[in-house]
Protein backbone atom coordinates (compact mmCIF):
# COMPACT_ATOMS: atom_id res chain seq x y z
CA UNK A 1 0.00 0.00 0.00
CA UNK A 2 1.68 3.34 -0.86
CA UNK A 3 1.63 5.64 1.95
CA UNK A 4 1.13 9.36 1.05
CA UNK A 5 3.89 11.69 -0.21
CA UNK A 6 5.63 13.38 3.30
CA UNK A 7 5.09 17.20 3.64
CA UNK A 8 7.69 18.34 5.14
CA UNK A 9 11.79 16.80 6.09
CA UNK A 10 10.49 15.97 9.36
CA UNK A 11 7.58 13.66 7.75
CA UNK A 12 9.62 12.22 5.45
CA UNK A 13 12.14 11.38 8.52
CA UNK A 14 9.50 9.99 10.39
CA UNK A 15 8.54 7.59 7.19
CA UNK A 16 12.19 6.45 6.97
CA UNK A 17 12.52 5.68 10.41
CA UNK A 18 9.08 3.68 10.03
CA UNK A 19 10.19 1.89 6.90
CA UNK A 20 13.99 1.15 8.31
CA UNK A 21 12.16 -0.91 11.51
CA UNK A 22 13.48 -3.35 12.82
CA UNK A 23 16.96 -3.08 11.22
CA UNK A 24 20.12 -2.30 13.10
CA UNK A 25 19.61 0.63 15.23
CA UNK A 26 23.07 2.04 14.18
CA UNK A 27 21.99 1.72 10.53
CA UNK A 28 18.82 3.64 11.05
CA UNK A 29 20.86 6.61 12.93
CA UNK A 30 23.14 6.82 9.72
CA UNK A 31 20.25 6.78 7.44
CA UNK A 32 18.14 9.36 9.30
CA UNK A 33 21.83 11.75 9.26
CA UNK A 34 22.61 10.84 5.81
CA UNK A 35 18.72 12.03 4.50
CA UNK A 36 18.79 14.83 6.60
CA UNK A 37 21.70 16.26 5.13
CA UNK A 38 20.58 15.95 1.39
CA UNK A 39 16.94 17.12 2.02
CA UNK A 40 18.13 20.19 3.68
CA UNK A 41 20.31 21.09 1.48
CA UNK A 42 18.01 20.52 -1.54
CA UNK A 43 15.92 22.56 0.59
CA UNK A 44 17.79 25.53 1.27
CA UNK A 45 19.30 24.85 -2.74
CA UNK A 46 15.35 26.01 -3.53
CA UNK A 47 14.58 29.21 -1.57
CA UNK A 48 11.34 30.68 -2.15
CA UNK A 49 9.94 27.13 -3.36
CA UNK A 50 7.47 25.32 -0.72
CA UNK A 51 8.98 22.19 1.44
CA UNK A 52 6.04 20.24 0.53
CA UNK A 53 6.92 20.87 -2.99
CA UNK A 54 10.46 19.93 -2.63
CA UNK A 55 9.75 17.03 -0.98
CA UNK A 56 7.40 16.00 -3.35
CA UNK A 57 9.82 16.31 -6.46
CA UNK A 58 12.85 14.39 -4.21
CA UNK A 59 10.47 11.68 -4.25
CA UNK A 60 11.23 10.65 -7.73
CA UNK A 61 15.37 11.92 -7.53
CA UNK A 62 16.16 11.06 -4.14
CA UNK A 63 13.82 8.50 -3.66
CA UNK A 64 11.02 7.38 -1.46
CA UNK A 65 11.51 6.57 2.27
CA UNK A 66 10.66 2.42 1.04
CA UNK A 67 12.89 2.78 -1.45
CA UNK A 68 16.17 4.57 0.78
CA UNK A 69 15.42 1.81 3.34
CA UNK A 70 15.73 -0.75 0.72
CA UNK A 71 19.25 0.82 -0.08
CA UNK A 72 20.46 0.73 2.70
CA UNK A 73 19.18 -2.64 3.96
CA UNK A 74 20.42 -4.21 0.82
CA UNK A 75 23.05 -1.82 -1.43
CA UNK A 76 25.24 -1.28 2.48
CA UNK A 77 25.28 -4.84 2.97
CA UNK A 78 26.26 -6.18 -0.78
CA UNK A 79 28.68 -3.21 -1.26
CA UNK A 80 30.56 -4.11 1.95
CA UNK A 81 30.66 -7.57 0.84
CA UNK A 82 32.19 -6.98 -2.36
CA UNK A 83 34.64 -5.24 -0.69
CA UNK A 84 35.71 -7.27 1.99
CA UNK A 85 38.59 -9.80 0.88
CA UNK A 86 37.07 -13.03 0.43
CA UNK A 87 37.21 -14.64 4.00
CA UNK A 88 39.33 -18.02 4.42
CA UNK A 89 36.66 -20.60 4.94
CA UNK A 90 37.83 -22.89 7.78
CA UNK A 91 35.64 -25.76 9.06
CA UNK A 92 35.02 -25.93 12.15
CA UNK A 93 36.87 -29.10 13.23
CA UNK A 94 35.08 -31.77 15.77
CA UNK A 95 37.73 -32.27 17.78
CA UNK A 96 36.56 -30.29 20.95
CA UNK A 97 40.61 -29.65 22.06
CA UNK A 98 41.30 -28.12 18.03
CA UNK A 99 37.86 -25.83 18.94
CA UNK A 100 39.32 -24.45 21.98
CA UNK A 101 42.72 -23.34 20.49
CA UNK A 102 41.32 -22.26 17.68
CA UNK A 103 40.49 -19.04 19.71
CA UNK A 104 44.32 -18.33 18.74
CA UNK A 105 43.55 -17.68 15.28
CA UNK A 106 40.68 -15.45 15.78
CA UNK A 107 42.08 -11.87 16.01
CA UNK A 108 39.16 -10.43 17.59
CA UNK A 109 40.27 -12.41 20.79
CA UNK A 110 43.11 -10.29 21.04
CA UNK A 111 41.51 -6.91 20.58
CA UNK A 112 38.81 -8.10 22.86
CA UNK A 113 41.72 -8.48 25.39
CA UNK A 114 43.12 -5.25 24.77
CA UNK A 115 39.59 -3.34 25.17
CA UNK A 116 39.22 -5.42 28.53
CA UNK A 117 42.69 -3.98 30.01
CA UNK A 118 41.85 -0.59 28.36
CA UNK A 119 38.69 -0.17 29.65
CA UNK A 120 40.20 0.48 33.15
CA UNK A 121 41.92 3.83 31.25
CA UNK A 122 38.46 4.66 29.50
CA UNK A 123 36.03 3.83 32.13
CA UNK A 124 37.86 6.21 34.23
CA UNK A 125 37.83 8.85 31.89
CA UNK A 126 34.49 8.89 30.89
CA UNK A 127 33.43 8.50 34.63
CA UNK A 128 34.96 11.53 35.23
CA UNK A 129 33.71 13.61 32.38
CA UNK A 130 29.97 11.99 33.40
CA UNK A 131 30.42 12.47 36.82
CA UNK A 132 31.97 16.29 36.44
CA UNK A 133 30.08 17.39 33.51
CA UNK A 134 26.78 16.61 35.53
CA UNK A 135 28.00 18.01 38.53
CA UNK A 136 28.80 21.34 36.66
CA UNK A 137 25.99 22.08 34.34
CA UNK A 138 23.71 21.07 38.03
CA UNK A 139 25.58 23.52 39.82
CA UNK A 140 25.79 26.75 37.45
CA UNK A 141 22.31 25.74 36.28
CA UNK A 142 21.20 28.93 38.16
CA UNK A 143 23.63 31.46 36.23
CA UNK A 144 23.51 32.02 32.82
CA UNK A 145 26.97 29.79 31.83
CA UNK A 146 25.44 26.78 33.24
CA UNK A 147 23.91 26.49 29.95
CA UNK A 148 26.80 26.45 27.75
CA UNK A 149 28.40 24.20 30.26
CA UNK A 150 25.79 21.74 29.81
CA UNK A 151 25.47 21.85 26.09
CA UNK A 152 29.19 21.39 25.94
CA UNK A 153 29.21 18.36 28.02
CA UNK A 154 26.03 16.79 26.03
CA UNK A 155 28.32 17.32 22.71
CA UNK A 156 31.80 15.40 24.29
CA UNK A 157 29.20 12.70 25.84
CA UNK A 158 27.67 12.24 21.80
CA UNK A 159 31.35 12.17 20.65
CA UNK A 160 32.17 9.74 23.31
CA UNK A 161 29.74 7.75 22.36
CA UNK A 162 30.61 7.92 18.59
CA UNK A 163 33.84 6.86 19.24
CA UNK A 164 33.01 4.05 21.68
CA UNK A 165 30.73 2.62 18.86
CA UNK A 166 33.60 2.77 16.47
CA UNK A 167 36.07 1.01 18.88
CA UNK A 168 33.31 -1.65 19.45
CA UNK A 169 32.86 -2.42 16.08
CA UNK A 170 36.55 -2.78 15.34
CA UNK A 171 37.00 -4.95 18.04
CA UNK A 172 33.60 -7.21 17.79
CA UNK A 173 32.38 -6.40 14.64
CA UNK A 174 29.29 -5.65 15.89
CA UNK A 175 27.69 -2.90 13.88
CA UNK A 176 27.66 0.48 15.52
CA UNK A 177 26.68 4.08 14.13
CA UNK A 178 29.04 5.46 11.65
CA UNK A 179 27.30 9.08 11.96
CA UNK A 180 26.60 10.83 15.48
CA UNK A 181 23.29 11.59 16.61
CA UNK A 182 21.69 14.41 14.10
CA UNK A 183 21.93 17.90 16.47
CA UNK A 184 17.84 18.70 15.02
CA UNK A 185 16.45 21.82 13.55
CA UNK A 186 14.38 24.34 15.80
CA UNK A 187 15.58 26.89 18.30
CA UNK A 188 18.41 26.51 20.55
CA UNK A 189 15.64 25.94 23.46
CA UNK A 190 14.25 23.21 21.62
CA UNK A 191 17.16 21.40 21.06
CA UNK A 192 17.99 22.14 24.93
CA UNK A 193 14.20 20.21 25.40
CA UNK A 194 15.02 17.72 23.28
CA UNK A 195 18.05 16.74 24.27
CA UNK A 196 16.56 16.53 27.88
CA UNK A 197 13.96 14.73 26.53
CA UNK A 198 15.66 12.40 24.57
CA UNK A 199 16.50 8.90 26.73
CA UNK A 200 19.53 8.32 24.82
CA UNK A 201 21.04 11.25 26.79
CA UNK A 202 20.16 9.47 29.80
CA UNK A 203 21.53 6.31 28.45
CA UNK A 204 24.49 7.46 27.74
CA UNK A 205 25.44 9.02 30.93
CA UNK A 206 24.67 5.96 32.50
CA UNK A 207 27.09 3.88 30.42
CA UNK A 208 29.68 6.43 31.50
CA UNK A 209 29.25 5.67 34.45
CA UNK A 210 29.08 2.72 34.13
CA UNK A 211 32.34 2.43 32.45
CA UNK A 212 34.36 2.54 35.81
CA UNK A 213 33.35 -0.11 37.87
CA UNK A 214 33.03 -2.26 34.56
CA UNK A 215 36.66 -1.44 33.99
CA UNK A 216 38.16 -2.27 37.00
CA UNK A 217 36.21 -5.68 36.54
CA UNK A 218 37.73 -6.20 32.89
CA UNK A 219 41.16 -4.71 33.59
CA UNK A 220 41.44 -6.91 36.87
CA UNK A 221 40.15 -10.41 35.19
CA UNK A 222 42.24 -9.62 31.93
CA UNK A 223 45.11 -8.66 33.97
CA UNK A 224 45.36 -11.63 36.58
CA UNK A 225 44.63 -14.39 34.08
CA UNK A 226 47.49 -13.19 31.50
CA UNK A 227 49.97 -12.98 34.67
CA UNK A 228 48.70 -16.35 36.53
CA UNK A 229 48.75 -17.67 32.94
CA UNK A 230 52.51 -15.93 31.71
CA UNK A 231 53.97 -17.12 34.83
CA UNK A 232 52.76 -20.51 35.07
CA UNK A 233 53.71 -21.06 31.69
CA UNK A 234 57.48 -20.29 32.29
CA UNK A 235 57.70 -22.69 35.24
CA UNK A 236 59.74 -24.85 33.40
CA UNK A 237 62.37 -22.44 32.29
CA UNK A 238 62.96 -21.63 36.00
CA UNK A 239 62.67 -24.68 37.21
CA UNK A 240 65.46 -25.52 34.79
CA UNK A 241 67.51 -22.26 35.29
CA UNK A 242 67.00 -22.97 39.10
CA UNK A 243 67.80 -26.76 38.73
CA UNK A 244 71.54 -26.16 36.96
CA UNK A 245 72.13 -22.95 39.28
CA UNK A 246 72.32 -20.44 36.24
CA UNK A 247 69.95 -18.34 37.99
CA UNK A 248 68.18 -17.81 41.41
CA UNK A 249 66.44 -14.60 42.55
CA UNK A 250 68.30 -12.13 44.10
CA UNK A 251 66.00 -10.87 46.55
CA UNK A 252 63.69 -13.31 47.50
CA UNK A 253 66.05 -16.86 47.14
CA UNK A 254 65.49 -19.79 45.27
CA UNK A 255 61.61 -20.24 43.93
CA UNK A 256 60.34 -23.13 46.21
CA UNK A 257 57.92 -25.11 44.49
CA UNK A 258 54.92 -26.91 46.58
CA UNK A 259 53.83 -29.61 46.72
CA UNK A 260 57.87 -31.22 45.91
CA UNK A 261 56.55 -32.74 42.80
CA UNK A 262 55.97 -29.93 40.79
CA UNK A 263 59.83 -29.64 40.33
CA UNK A 264 60.39 -32.24 38.46
CA UNK A 265 60.15 -32.27 34.93
CA UNK A 266 56.44 -33.57 35.16
CA UNK A 267 55.57 -31.00 37.33
CA UNK A 268 56.86 -27.94 35.12
CA UNK A 269 55.00 -29.69 32.71
CA UNK A 270 51.58 -29.69 34.51
CA UNK A 271 52.29 -25.96 35.62
CA UNK A 272 53.06 -24.68 31.97
CA UNK A 273 49.89 -27.05 30.47
CA UNK A 274 48.04 -25.11 33.05
CA UNK A 275 49.55 -21.66 31.91
CA UNK A 276 48.25 -22.63 28.42
CA UNK A 277 44.72 -23.42 29.67
CA UNK A 278 44.40 -20.32 31.69
CA UNK A 279 45.61 -18.08 28.51
CA UNK A 280 43.32 -19.86 26.39
CA UNK A 281 40.51 -19.61 28.61
CA UNK A 282 41.23 -15.99 28.90
CA UNK A 283 40.93 -15.49 25.32
CA UNK A 284 37.64 -17.28 25.00
CA UNK A 285 36.33 -15.12 28.26
CA UNK A 286 37.59 -12.07 26.75
CA UNK A 287 36.02 -12.53 23.11
CA UNK A 288 32.70 -13.66 25.19
CA UNK A 289 32.60 -10.64 27.64
CA UNK A 290 33.44 -7.88 25.17
CA UNK A 291 30.85 -9.25 22.52
CA UNK A 292 28.13 -9.45 25.61
CA UNK A 293 29.45 -5.69 26.18
CA UNK A 294 29.17 -3.98 22.72
CA UNK A 295 25.19 -5.30 22.70
CA UNK A 296 24.65 -3.63 26.19
CA UNK A 297 26.16 -0.47 24.75
CA UNK A 298 24.53 -0.61 21.60
CA UNK A 299 21.10 -0.41 23.42
CA UNK A 300 22.44 2.13 25.92
CA UNK A 301 24.23 4.57 23.43
CA UNK A 302 22.30 3.54 19.96
CA UNK A 303 18.50 2.59 20.77
CA UNK B 1 6.37 -5.84 -20.39
CA UNK B 2 6.32 -5.74 -16.55
CA UNK B 3 7.84 -2.92 -15.32
CA UNK B 4 8.97 -4.28 -12.36
CA UNK B 5 11.13 -6.34 -14.00
CA UNK B 6 13.12 -3.67 -15.44
CA UNK B 7 13.10 -2.25 -12.16
CA UNK B 8 14.73 -5.29 -10.42
CA UNK B 9 16.85 -5.96 -13.39
CA UNK B 10 17.90 -1.84 -12.78
CA UNK B 11 18.67 -2.11 -8.95
CA UNK B 12 20.62 -5.41 -9.23
CA UNK B 13 22.83 -3.76 -12.01
CA UNK B 14 23.41 -0.58 -9.84
CA UNK B 15 24.76 -2.64 -6.72
CA UNK B 16 28.30 -2.36 -8.19
CA UNK B 17 27.95 0.41 -10.74
CA UNK B 18 27.17 2.76 -8.17
CA UNK B 19 30.10 2.73 -6.36
CA UNK B 20 32.41 2.40 -9.33
CA UNK B 21 31.07 5.92 -10.78
CA UNK B 22 31.50 7.45 -6.96
CA UNK B 23 35.03 6.39 -7.53
CA UNK B 24 35.25 7.86 -10.48
CA UNK B 25 33.40 11.57 -10.06
CA UNK B 26 35.65 11.37 -6.89
CA UNK B 27 38.75 10.79 -8.74
CA UNK B 28 38.29 13.48 -11.43
CA UNK B 29 37.04 16.22 -9.02
CA UNK B 30 40.30 18.78 -8.07
CA UNK B 31 38.57 19.16 -4.71
CA UNK B 32 36.21 17.34 -1.89
CA UNK B 33 32.48 16.42 -2.65
CA UNK B 34 29.95 16.18 -0.01
CA UNK B 35 26.89 13.75 -0.64
CA UNK B 36 24.63 16.50 -2.00
CA UNK B 37 27.05 17.75 -4.71
CA UNK B 38 27.79 14.31 -5.88
CA UNK B 39 24.28 13.29 -6.11
CA UNK B 40 23.90 16.05 -7.83
CA UNK B 41 26.40 15.55 -10.53
CA UNK B 42 25.36 11.90 -10.90
CA UNK B 43 22.62 13.38 -12.47
CA UNK B 44 23.05 15.65 -14.31
CA UNK B 45 25.88 13.07 -15.95
CA UNK B 46 22.75 11.32 -16.78
CA UNK B 47 20.79 14.16 -18.41
CA UNK B 48 18.86 14.69 -15.24
CA UNK B 49 17.46 11.24 -15.88
CA UNK B 50 18.48 9.20 -12.91
CA UNK B 51 19.46 5.79 -13.12
CA UNK B 52 19.42 5.11 -9.70
CA UNK B 53 17.97 7.11 -6.92
CA UNK B 54 20.64 9.87 -5.55
CA UNK B 55 19.69 8.74 -1.69
CA UNK B 56 21.00 5.42 -2.61
CA UNK B 57 24.54 7.09 -3.10
CA UNK B 58 24.59 7.81 0.53
CA UNK B 59 25.23 4.29 1.76
CA UNK B 60 27.37 3.11 -0.73
CA UNK B 61 29.69 6.44 -0.02
CA UNK B 62 29.79 5.24 3.80
CA UNK B 63 30.89 1.87 2.73
CA UNK B 64 33.71 2.79 0.50
CA UNK B 65 34.63 5.26 3.34
CA UNK B 66 34.64 2.10 5.91
CA UNK B 67 37.12 0.01 3.23
CA UNK B 68 39.47 2.68 3.33
CA UNK B 69 39.13 3.69 -0.27
CA UNK B 70 37.76 7.13 0.31
CA UNK B 71 38.32 9.31 3.41
CA UNK B 72 36.02 12.19 4.76
CA UNK B 73 35.84 15.04 6.93
CA UNK B 74 33.47 16.88 8.31
CA UNK B 75 32.60 20.58 7.68
CA UNK B 76 30.09 23.05 8.93
CA UNK B 77 27.24 24.62 6.37
CA UNK B 78 25.32 27.44 6.60
CA UNK B 79 22.42 25.51 4.80
CA UNK B 80 21.66 22.85 7.68
CA UNK B 81 23.60 19.81 9.57
CA UNK B 82 27.24 19.87 8.97
CA UNK B 83 28.99 18.72 6.11
CA UNK B 84 30.59 15.10 4.93
CA UNK B 85 33.20 15.86 1.72
CA UNK B 86 34.98 13.30 0.82
CA UNK B 87 38.23 12.48 -1.14
CA UNK B 88 39.32 9.46 -2.57
CA UNK B 89 42.65 7.34 -1.64
CA UNK B 90 45.30 5.92 -2.78
CA UNK B 91 43.50 2.50 -2.39
CA UNK B 92 40.12 3.34 -3.96
CA UNK B 93 42.54 5.01 -7.04
CA UNK B 94 43.92 1.45 -7.32
CA UNK B 95 40.32 -0.30 -6.64
CA UNK B 96 39.08 2.54 -9.59
CA UNK B 97 41.74 1.10 -12.03
CA UNK B 98 40.72 -2.54 -10.84
CA UNK B 99 36.92 -2.05 -11.61
CA UNK B 100 37.47 -0.34 -14.42
CA UNK B 101 39.21 -2.85 -16.05
CA UNK B 102 36.40 -5.58 -15.05
CA UNK B 103 33.91 -3.00 -16.06
CA UNK B 104 35.15 -2.41 -19.63
CA UNK B 105 35.57 -6.73 -20.08
CA UNK B 106 32.00 -6.97 -18.84
CA UNK B 107 30.76 -4.30 -21.04
CA UNK B 108 32.30 -5.86 -24.43
CA UNK B 109 31.28 -9.51 -23.22
CA UNK B 110 27.42 -8.44 -22.78
CA UNK B 111 27.67 -6.17 -25.94
CA UNK B 112 29.30 -9.01 -28.14
CA UNK B 113 26.70 -11.33 -26.89
CA UNK B 114 24.01 -9.12 -27.42
CA UNK B 115 25.15 -8.64 -31.00
CA UNK B 116 25.01 -12.03 -31.46
CA UNK B 117 29.26 -12.50 -32.65
CA UNK B 118 29.96 -14.53 -29.20
CA UNK B 119 31.48 -17.41 -31.49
Amino acid sequence: MSRPAPRSIDDYLSALRAALAGSDPALIQDALYDAEEYLRAEVAANPGVPEAEVLERLMTTYGSPEEIAAAYRDTELKVTRALQPPASKRAASPDPIMQFLSVYSDPRAYTSLFFMILSLVTGTLYFTIAVTGLSLSLSLAILIIGLPVFIGFIGIARAISLGEGRLLEAVTGERMPRRPVHPGSGSLWERILAMLQDGRTWTTMAYLVMMLPLGVIYSSVALTGLSVGVAFLLVPLVGIAQRSEWWVSSNTGPLVFSPWWLDTPMGWVFCAVFGAIVLTSLLHVARIVVRLHARVAKVLLVT
Amino acid sequence: MDDGHAKKFQKELNVGIVALVLLAVLDRSSQDLYGYEIAKRLHRANDGDGLFKEGTVYPVLRSLCEGGFLKSRVEPSSAGPPRRYYRITREGRALLVQWNGIWIQTRDFVDRVLRGDES
